[in-house]
């Protein structure tokens, strides 16, 4: 017979769900009803109703390494059918966070970034650093003639800055993805059945699809918005690399902005930023439609939500201002867009779109352990 | 000191509770009238097939309490009949009693030739629509009064008027109007009863989307030998025998989407209808999915106990929360999670039973006092009306025991409302 | 009063086209009746017209309907005379047997006569009064349960005298520190009401408390009873008319509950003993006067278990979440685990569990609680398996609290079995636990007996006051688990039954199920032979014995089930409309054809509650049955006296069947015993068949409940099939 685990639950711990959205938590009664009308979940052990316990019993270990935690898509499905109003779908978003939280290196970034109250905080940052810049440059003024955003902020020390900012990122994200694959994977005990990169690449390739959002029901609105989203990050992410390169390109292939409006780069930039503020406006409204059976999501996704949406509306205010010429609201526009993508690129290991690796790994972790489902 | 009195006591329901509080202070010596809304007395019992834990016919304790009924010259009753209006207090209320028209006579002797020539057939909703009667029909064949009826949503009246012709008795009256009735009361019990919670609001169990999902009443039905199927348990869908069936406990009941509270009764419900089929069918395979099995005190543990012993009745710690039709065969698929085992089980049964909980009748339709309600709608067992108490399932979710308990309780305090006048 | 019969035979409802009714007036007319009358229908006003006026003009003063089934039209033919008696030819006759028929014929004409010797040979019974009898309650048991009975018949106006041993009133519950939500929306504990019911009947005039006190005897029957009461080492006795017993309940011994290691270490308590600590106000343990900050509640300890107590005490779910309520509330940062293995919250206390649950602080799981260990610090450490974490788990405790059940006061004491009978008999009257709570003056023990783990509850769920001992009723947790607004409910519930009891017995009539009969039995006590078998059989205890055996009657504990009638070898016991002699009579007077018409006859004693309305069902339903059968109704299978059998038989009845309700541990017999007893009594039959040289399969029981109608047809043509192999009764046409 197995030796009795000890435990002893972390009542702090439950006090922090509940105090991050996950209110419900406590309601629930190990019906299971939320396994069993949830699409994604696998057969064996299956999420969230285990969750749910070990959340309960403030079991941190068992939920923070928890694999299972990422393959949950926030459908939904089990809040609308939880017969206790547990809402497992907020409880294990707010896990996620948690999760993100505890994986994050250095540890610090990640409570101040997860913590919506430190938002403002966490804008300051940049807000001081480029005014130091700009400052110390002799930027700091509204710039005569036609509006050209790089005579302001010169794209040299935009390179240095925000390239500076993804490789610390990057680094710091690698670190903590390094940390969250080794927690899920040290307590496998089974054979994989596959290898890491196949299962990486099948990942990948539903990811293109969305083919596991796609299994929701409560929810099924969610898919598009998100949809929209990823293909937008995707689009300007691109955009993005290849105005750096252009801008490096001999002559006459050299390209300096504003870039033409013709510009095939151009429409991929603005079609992307334009998915942006769809892909956010439909999740927005859609959790607001939701209200049916009590949705509320995390003060931590809202936040989040909020974020995009800025960097979205000034992006495209940045634009449009600088094409009406009004410099004297274009330039201030662009300042404050730029602490947006700051904010989403340097944070990116901390906030919500960090689930992008955590998910990515613990997906392809579970098709590796056999704990994959059909999608 | 009993008898004396001129008002006496008003019990509204003719269900277990109202007849059991009705005989009960009439055998103490008071005057009770006892009025019910549906044709024939019995209430949501006269549909049981068994009670548990004993299996025994719930029409025999029926049986009994028409007895009492019929040799107390103290108790009348009104069939077909509904509270109106209530005005005055304690002592001395003014009831008014709206007696709908039957169509039918006391002429009547059960002799069926009107039924022989009835052209229009009706969903029979004794037996939940699971088969039809004539527009003229008897209750269901233990009814009390034993006395046919006429439905007058889909009698064709004067138009038709065969059974009239075919009545030997005069005991067809086509032309029966509501009428009015006042009575006073000195005390009045509300045995209002409950309704089985409507299981096509609960959409992941399929209830009404596929034939072979049933609730607990229906099964009571099917396995009844006067029900629609002669006591038969067959698949609605085609009428095949059952081997496998899966019991689904808590289908609405302790869900805030549905009946927030626990129905009391559905587990050992479950369990007796196991039974049902069992007996029937030698070779079942029993599912009972459950999130607790609630069966308290020691008749109901022992009873648990027993059904626990059968080795082909399972079981399983876990909500069904999904419930699927094979379109070919028609066989319903059940998902659960075994909480023990950690594993999602699917089984594929011919027959799905919904432990569809109680809802107090009271929770659509109020009754006509300024009594006060829980928030689902029961009401509260101090009724905030002096000279009014309710009794059985009006007030909670409860066993038949528990009602005639609370049915004999009522009995007492209608009858300390007379006395203290 | 000379007795002059009419017979009034109905000819609606296919009786007139199905039988000749000429043949049947003329067989009432050959039986003596001295009115016979035939009326197109008799149901009807002109029909009861037509009775009346003859009642009126030809002083016919006993009645017999021939009509339809005594099951209706009961009030149309309630005449204002007791000797009315309904033959029944329409259900039994005509809608069950093919019309115009010989044999249906035949079978009509026997009832006919068979109606008019049971006319002849009944008399109108006069009600057995009580001199002054006593219209006092007596309520052994001064807990919630004692008090609100108390109460509640009080303020119905009848005087109550309540017992309780104690010193205090208020039983358990005056020693809880709160108690579990009774109202909307059931989620804050309450304040214990039984401080305001113990006010409430201390002030009340009406009731008359004895503490400190035991019941030393309770003499003689309700109505009548005497009640010797000790107090102070004096006694004093008071008459009551009858009683509720509310003894309560205490825990359950947790030191037999080893596995728990209750006695042993110190921090393991009971959920009683956590009331009183609750009560003190500072939640510590008992090892060291600690703040408790970890609490373990054991669930189900000692309790669905054999080994134990076999069933849940259905209080302790509750019980326990409001105890963590109690620790949770004074340490905001305490932990309480609760392992159960069903969370049993019934309606409305759902509420109280989600609202428990909804405490950070409180840790719930299903579990089976494997072990209990204590380090040098008296700090414990439970083990649990098949929980829903998914693993065996342990938690650290500082208090674990054993929800340990309850026991019946009733149930403390020696358990004694009637004489004769021994454990593990099929057939065990009775269980009779000898405590302390009554001492009832009764030939067959003094207390209220058993039903199941030694709770004196009723055995009929349509009726939870239909107990084994007429007048005295159990209420509260000594009855069955329950909780306090059952309680309650309950105790009220069998102040009314109580009530009831003298006021039915105050009329002369029995209490349920033979409620408002107002016949008795008599004893014709030369002929006694003080074989005991009427005190013995009995099953509410109605007969006590003088030093001599004989049989000592209380008409008010009776129920009129004529068990002992049906007991009797000499035939001494009789009603004045039921005896051995009448129904002998009828049996006796059955035409049995000759041998060469191959026309068996069968009779089906069928008992009154169940198997006489399922033959009528049959007809209802127009189910045809075998016409050789000829249905004689009995109060109860159990009054069935062998000597009919004899009777009949020696008569050339082919075969008997009794058709009773069913026996053994679901028993359905509203007498308890009394088809069981028939059943015994066949079986010794064997005896005289050997003696008359007949197959003892000639006579057979059967038990039918009403919902099995159906089956009637097919058990009665099996039966004759059988018959049939016997061939005829020899004793035909002697």
């Amino acid at each position: 017979m197995a030796e009795a685990k000890v435990i002893n639950p972390d009542l702090d711990f439950v006090k922090e769900i509940i105090n991050s959205g996950g209110e419900s938590l406590k309601k629930c009664f190990q019906c299971s009803t939320c396994t069993v009308v949830c699409n994604v979940t696998p057969e064996d052990r299956p999420f969230p109703r285990k969750e749910m316990i070990y959340a309960q019993w403030g079991l941190k270990d068992k939920l923070l390494n928890n694999p299972d935690i990422w393959l949950c898509h926030n459908c939904d499905d089990c809040t609308k059918y939880c017969p206790r109003g547990a809402k497992p779908g907020d409880v294990l978003a707010v896990m996620r966070k948690k999760s993100i939280e505890e994986n994050a290196v250095p540890g610090f970034m990640g409570k101040i970034v997860t913590e919506p109250k430190m938002t403002l905080a966490a804008l300051a940052i940049p807000f001081i650093l480029f005014l130091a810049v700009l400052g110390l440059t002799g930027h700091l003024g509204i710039p005569d003639g036609d509006i050209v955003y790089s005579k302001f902020f010169p794209i040299r020390y935009i390179e240095v800055i925000f390239i500076s900012a993804v490789i610390l990122a990057g680094i710091s994200y690698l670190s903590s993805l390094s940390r969250f694959w080794n927690n899920i994977s040290k307590g496998s005990s089974q054979p994989y059945s596959k290898g890491f990169f196949p299962a990486l690449i099948e990942t990948l390739v539903e990811f293109l699809k969305h083919s596991r959002f796609g299994k929701c029901e409560a929810n099924a609105g969610r898919k598009n918005g998100h949809l929209l989203v990823f293909y937008a990050f995707a689009g300007l992410a691109i955009t993005t690399i290849w105005i750096t390169i252009y801008y490096y390109l001999p002559e006459p292939y050299k390209k300096h902005s504003p870039i033409s409006l013709a510009d095939p780069m151009k429409w991929l930039a603005n079609i992307s930023a334009l998915a942006l503020l769809a892909g956010t406006l439909l999740i927005v409204f859609n959790r607001l439609k939701n209200k049916g059976y009590e949705y509320r999501n995390s003060s931590f996704d809202w936040t989040f939500a909020g974020m995009i949406l800025l960097l979205g509306v000034t992006g495209a205010l940045t634009e449009i201002i600088r094409l009406m010429g009004v410099s004297s609201i274009a330039y201030p526009m662009y300042f404050v867009h730029l602490l947006f993508v700051f904010y989403v690129i340097a944070y990116f290991p901390y906030s919500k779109l960090a689930h992008m690796g955590y998910r990515t790994l613990a997906i392809a972790y579970s098709k590796m352990a056999n704990r994959d489902i059909a999608v | 000191m009993a008898a004396e009195k001129t008002k006496g006591i008003l019990v509204v329901g003719g269900g277990i509770s109202g007849i059991t509080t009705a005989v009960e202070a009439a055998e103490v010596g008071y005057e009770v009238t006892l009025i019910e809304k549906n044709p024939y007395l019995g209430g949501r019992v006269a549909q049981l097939n068994k009670y548990f834990p004993k299996l025994c016919p719930p029409n025999c304790g029926l049986e009994i309490n028409y007895r009492r009924i019929k040799s107390n010259p103290r108790v009348k009753i009104y069939t077909s009949a509904e509270v109106e209006k209530v005005s005055g207090a304690e002592g001395d209320f003014d009831v008014t009693v709206k007696l709908n028209p039957r169509y039918v006579n006391e002429n009547c002797t059960a002799c069926r030739a009107c039924v022989d020539v009835c052209p229009i057939e009706r969903p029979n909703d004794f037996n939940f629509g699971m088969d039809k009667t004539k527009a003229i029909y008897l209750p269901h064949d233990f009814a009390f009064p034993m006395r046919y009826v006429i439905d007058d949503k889909v009698c064709k009246k004067a138009e038709c008027a065969k059974c009239v012709d075919a009545c030997k008795y005069n005991a067809i009256d086509l032309n029966m109007k509501t009428q009015s009735l006042s009575l006073k009361a000195g005390s009045i019990v509300w045995a209002t009863g409950w309704k089985p919670y409507d299981a096509k609001k609960i959409d992941n169990l399929g209830f009404g989307k596929y034939q072979n999902v049933i609730t607990n009443m229906m099964m009571e039905r099917l396995a009844s030998q006067n029900g629609p199927t002669k006591g038969n348990i067959i698949r609605p869908s085609d009428g095949k025998e059952v081997s496998r069936v899966a019991f689904v406990q808590c289908a609405g009941s302790r869900d805030e989407n549905h009946l927030p509270y626990c129905s009391y009764i559905c587990c050992l419900a479950s369990m007796k209808q196991a039974t049902y089929v069992r007996e029937q069918y030698p070779q079942a395979q029993i599912f009972i999915f459950y999130i607790d099995v609630r069966s308290p005190g020691t008749r109901y543990e022992k009873f648990y106990k027993k059904i626990q012993q059968d080795e082909n009745i399972k079981f399983i710690k876990g909500k069904v929360a999904k419930i699927e039709e094979d379109p070919a065969t028609k066989d319903i698929i059940v998902t659960a999670e075994d909480t023990q085992t950690l594993q999602k089980i699917h089984e594929k049964v011919d027959l799905v039973v919904l432990a569809a909980g109680m809802a107090p009748s009271t929770q659509e339709s109020k009754i006509p006092s300024s009594v006060s309600y829980d928030t689902d709608g029961f009401i509260t067992s101090n009724t905030g009306v002096a000279g009014m108490s309710a009794a059985g399932c009006a007030v909670k979710p409860i066993d038949v025991y528990s009602s005639a308990q609370t049915a004999a309780a009522a009995a007492l305090k209608s009858i300390q409302s007379l006395v203290r006048r | 009063m000379e007795k002059k019969i009419g017979v009034y035979i109905c000819t609606d409802c296919e009786i007139g086209k199905a039988l000749d009714i000429e043949k049947l007036t003329k067989v009432a007319i050959e039986m003596k009746a001295p009115v016979v009358k035939s009326h197109p229908s008799l149901c009807q006003k002109e029909g009861v017209e037509f009775i009346k006026k003859d009642m009126a003009q030809e002083g016919v003063n006993a009645v017999i309907i021939a009509a339809c089934s005594p099951r209706v039209n009961y009030d149309v033919f309630e005449l204002g005379i007791p000797l009315v008696e309904r033959v029944n030819l329409r259900e039994g006759v005509v809608w069950s047997h093919p019309a115009n028929d010989e044999d249906t014929q035949m079978m009509a004409e026997d009832y006919i006569r068979m109606g008019l010797l049971k006319m002849q040979k009944m008399e109108a019974p006069e009600p057995y009064k009580v001199e002054e009898p006593s219209k006092n309650v007596l309520v052994v048991g001064g807990g919630l349960a004692g008090i609100t009975a108390a109460n509640e018949a009080a303020k119905a106006g009848y005087e109550v005298f309540l017992v309780e041993k104690n010193e205090a009133l208020g039983g358990w519950m005056s020693r809880i520190y709160k108690q579990a939500p009774t109202k909307a929306p059931y989620a804050e504990m309450e304040e214990p009401e039984i401080n305001n019911l113990i006010k409430e009947v201390q002030q009340n005039p009406k009731v008359k408390i004895y503490t400190s006190s035991l019941i030393e005897k309770i003499d003689g029957a309700p109505g009548l009873y005497d009640v010797t009461v000790k107090r102070n080492g004096g006694a004093e006795t008071f008459r009551v008319g009858a009683i509720v017993e509310a003894a309560g309940t205490v825990p359950y011994d947790a030191a037999k509950i080893t596995e728990f290691g209750f006695g042993k270490y110190p921090n393991v308590i009971t959920n009683y003993m956590m009331e009183a600590i609750a009560a003190k106000g500072t939640m510590v343990r008992p090892s060291d006067g600690k703040p408790v900050k970890s609490v373990a509640f054991i669930q189900c300890a000692g309790q669905r278990d054999e080994k134990h107590l076999p069933y849940c005490s259905a209080t302790c779910c509750v019980e326990s979440l409001k105890q963590a309520k109690y620790i949770r509330n004074q340490y905001p940062d305490s932990k309480v685990y609760i392992f159960y293995r069903d969370m049993r919250t019934p309606g409305h206390y759902e509420y109280f569990y989600k609202s428990m649950q909804n405490d950070a602080g409180v840790f719930l799981t299903k579990g089976d609680v494997k072990g209990i260990t204590e380090d040098e610090n008296k700090n414990l450490a439970v083990e649990v398996e098949n929980t829903l974490l998914g693993e065996k788990i342990q938690v650290n405790a500082d208090l674990v609290v054993l929800a340990t059940g309850m026991v019946p006061v009733s149930a403390l004491g020696e358990e004694i079995l009637p004489p004769g009978v021994k454990p593990g008999d099929e057939f065990i009257p009775y269980v009779m636990i000898e405590t302390d709570i009554l001492n009832l003056e009764y030939r067959q023990g003094g207390e209220a007996p058993a039903l199941i783990n030694g709770y004196p509850d009723s055995n009929f769920i349509c009726f939870p006051y239909e107990t084994r001992r007429t007048g005295v009723y159990a209420a509260g947790s000594v009855r069955a688990p329950m909780d306090i607004p059952s309680t309650v409910a309950d105790a009220t519930g069998a102040a009314l039954k109580a009530i009831q009891c003298v006021e039915l017995t105050s009329r002369g009539e029995a209490v349920h199920p033979r409620v408002g009969d107002i016949s008795y039995a008599e004893f014709f006590m030369q002929k006694c032979t003080q074989c005991k078998r009427c005190t013995e059989e009995c099953p509410f205890g109605a007969i006590n014995e003088d030093e001599k055996a004989n049989p000592l009657y209380n008409p008010t504990r009776c129920r009129r089930c004529a068990i002992c009638m049906g007991a009797c070898p000499e035939r001494i016991i009789s009603f004045k409309n039921y005896s051995v002699d009448m129904i002998g009579n009828m049996v006796k007077n059955i035409e049995v054809p000759e041998e060469e018409e191959e026309k068996p006859r069968v009779i089906v004693f069928a008992c009154e509650n169940d198997a006489y309305p399922a033959l009528d069902m049959v007809g209802l339903n127009r189910l045809q049955y075998n016409s050789f059968v000829r249905v004689v109704p009995l109060r109860c299978a159990g009054s069935m006296n062998l000597v009919w059998v004899a009777d009949a038989l020696s008569k050339g009845i082919d075969g008997i069947l009794i058709m009773g309700c069913q026996y053994g541990d679901d028993y359905q017999c509203h007498m308890a015993t009394g088809s069981y007893l028939a059943k015994i009594r066949l079986s010794k039959v064997a005896e005289t068949l050997d003696r008359l040289k007949l197959e003892s399969g000639r006579v057979q029981m059967e038990q039918v409940s009403i919902a099995e109608y159906y089956k009637i047809p097919k058990i009665l043509d099996e039966f004759i099939k059988k018959l049939e192999g016997f061939g005829p009764n020899p004793y035909k046409g002697f």
